[in-house]
């Protein structure tokens, strides 16, 4: 982010934005940034919180009215915390149906079929789906990584369509977790995905073979956050 | 929070070896004019695109053209960290890529105007200067389009 601010600027466009990682921020110096305690991946703090939203946004084009810099600016809000008065019910059993079950492929079909109500419970609740990366069926998605861990290998890896299909597995469990309605904790879920659902069990197989191969070691991003391998 | 001190032991380490030294002395545009009468672009880090988009690959410093017109709900994100949180796209894509709020700020006149189009980048696993050629290829785009403010949101 700094980088193409510090390109735009030089062109000629005046720049300023949001910095969630002050350090990172700091150390390129860009012309302008507004840092927010916010989480990685809500640089406007709170979903549905508009006026928050607006707050924050007009906090940073502020920065465009000094006259010299860089300025590296510390909004003075944390975004507003979500009373969690229980953790959100999983709305999925993971009991084990009685098909079979003993392949990866078999689970992660079992599990999908389960996960779907809500799913379709949550495009209808919020109108919306970040499933479509792949553009393929979802249910064609899970043998994609079924095959990886059912064989103990990634001989016939294929990586690009790989990736798109974990970003949409996990998006359409994901949708799935939190389509309850009412507040939920993001953490939680990510708990929830990856200790409790056999797509989470059968990710962190697929990690450890990553794992296995130095030059697959940094395209272990795809799979599993550091919080995930740290659990 | 992203404050490093309420971070465990590895995340802090990981976000402290992204640290990078400066590409230059600091780029400065000073630009006399109020709000109401600049035009703004937005750009994201996030990965984000149309699901007919091509998807972003491992590491790629291309971008991806979102129009002004753009229903927000139309957008994926095709990211490659996994380090961040995405419930927070999936209920409220302004979460990510504002535009909501700047169409009421537009509608408001409190900015003058948003661009033709606004873009999307993914920021992982780049040096900061492998941008270069494609950020300032994009930037002769929005002069064209009388963009003169830039809005950056990371992810």
């Amino acid at each position: 982010m700094s980088a193409i601010a510090y390109f735009l600027e030089s062109e000629g466009l005046q720049t300023t934005g949001i910095s969630l990682v002050r350090e990172n921020t700091e150390a390129l110096r860009p012309p302008r940034f507004l840092w927010t305690t916010f989480p990685l991946g809500r640089p406007m703090g709170t979903p549905g919180d508009a006026p928050f939203q607006r707050r924050v946004i007009l906090a940073a084009l502020d920065l465009l009215n000094r006259k010299s810099g860089p300025v590296l600016e510390d909004y003075p809000e944390d975004a507003p915390t979500v009373e969690i008065e229980d953790h959100p019910a999983c709305p999925v059993s993971f009991a084990r149906p009685s098909a079979d079950v003993s392949t990866w492929d078999a689970r992660l079909r079992n599990e999908l079929l389960q996960m779907k109500p809500w799913y379709d419970l949550s495009r209808h609740r919020r109108g919306r789906t970040t499933v479509g990366v792949a553009k393929v069926p979802i249910d064609e998605l899970a043998p994609r990584l079924a095959k990886l861990v059912d064989q103990g290998s990634l001989e016939g890896l294929d990586f690009k369509p790989l990736k798109y299909a974990l970003e949409d597995l996990k998006a359409y469990y994901r949708e799935a977790l939190t389509a309850q309605p009412g507040t939920y904790d993001f953490a939680e879920i990510e708990r929830t995905l990856w200790d409790e659902t056999e797509l989470g069990r059968a990710m962190r197989a697929l990690d450890d073979l990553f794992a296995a191969d130095p030059r697959l070691a940094q395209a272990r991003r795809i799979i599993a956050s550091r919080a995930a391998r740290n659990d | 929070m992203v404050r490093l001190v309420d971070l465990p032991e590895y995340e802090r380490e990981h976000l402290l070896s992204k640290n990078m030294p400066p590409l230059g002395p600091t780029p400065w545009v000073d630009l006399d004019r109020p709000l109401s009468e600049r035009k703004i672009a937005l750009i994201t880090t996030a990965g984000l695109h149309f699901r007919d988009d091509e998807g972003f690959e491992f590491a790629d410093a291309s971008y991806r053209v979102i129009p002004g017109d753009l229903e927000g709900d139309e957008l994926v994100m095709s990211h490659s960290s996994v380090n961040f949180d995405r419930t927070g796209f999936q209920d409220d894509i302004n979460v990510v890529f504002p535009i909501d709020r700047f169409r009421e700020l537009a509608a408001e006149g409190l900015v003058g105007g948003l661009a033709t189009q606004h873009f999307s980048f993914m920021g992982a696993g780049l040096q900061p200067a492998m941008y270069e050629a494609s950020v300032r290829k994009l930037a002769g785009l929005l002069i064209k389009d009388a963009v003169d403010t830039v809005f950056l949101t990371p992810v």
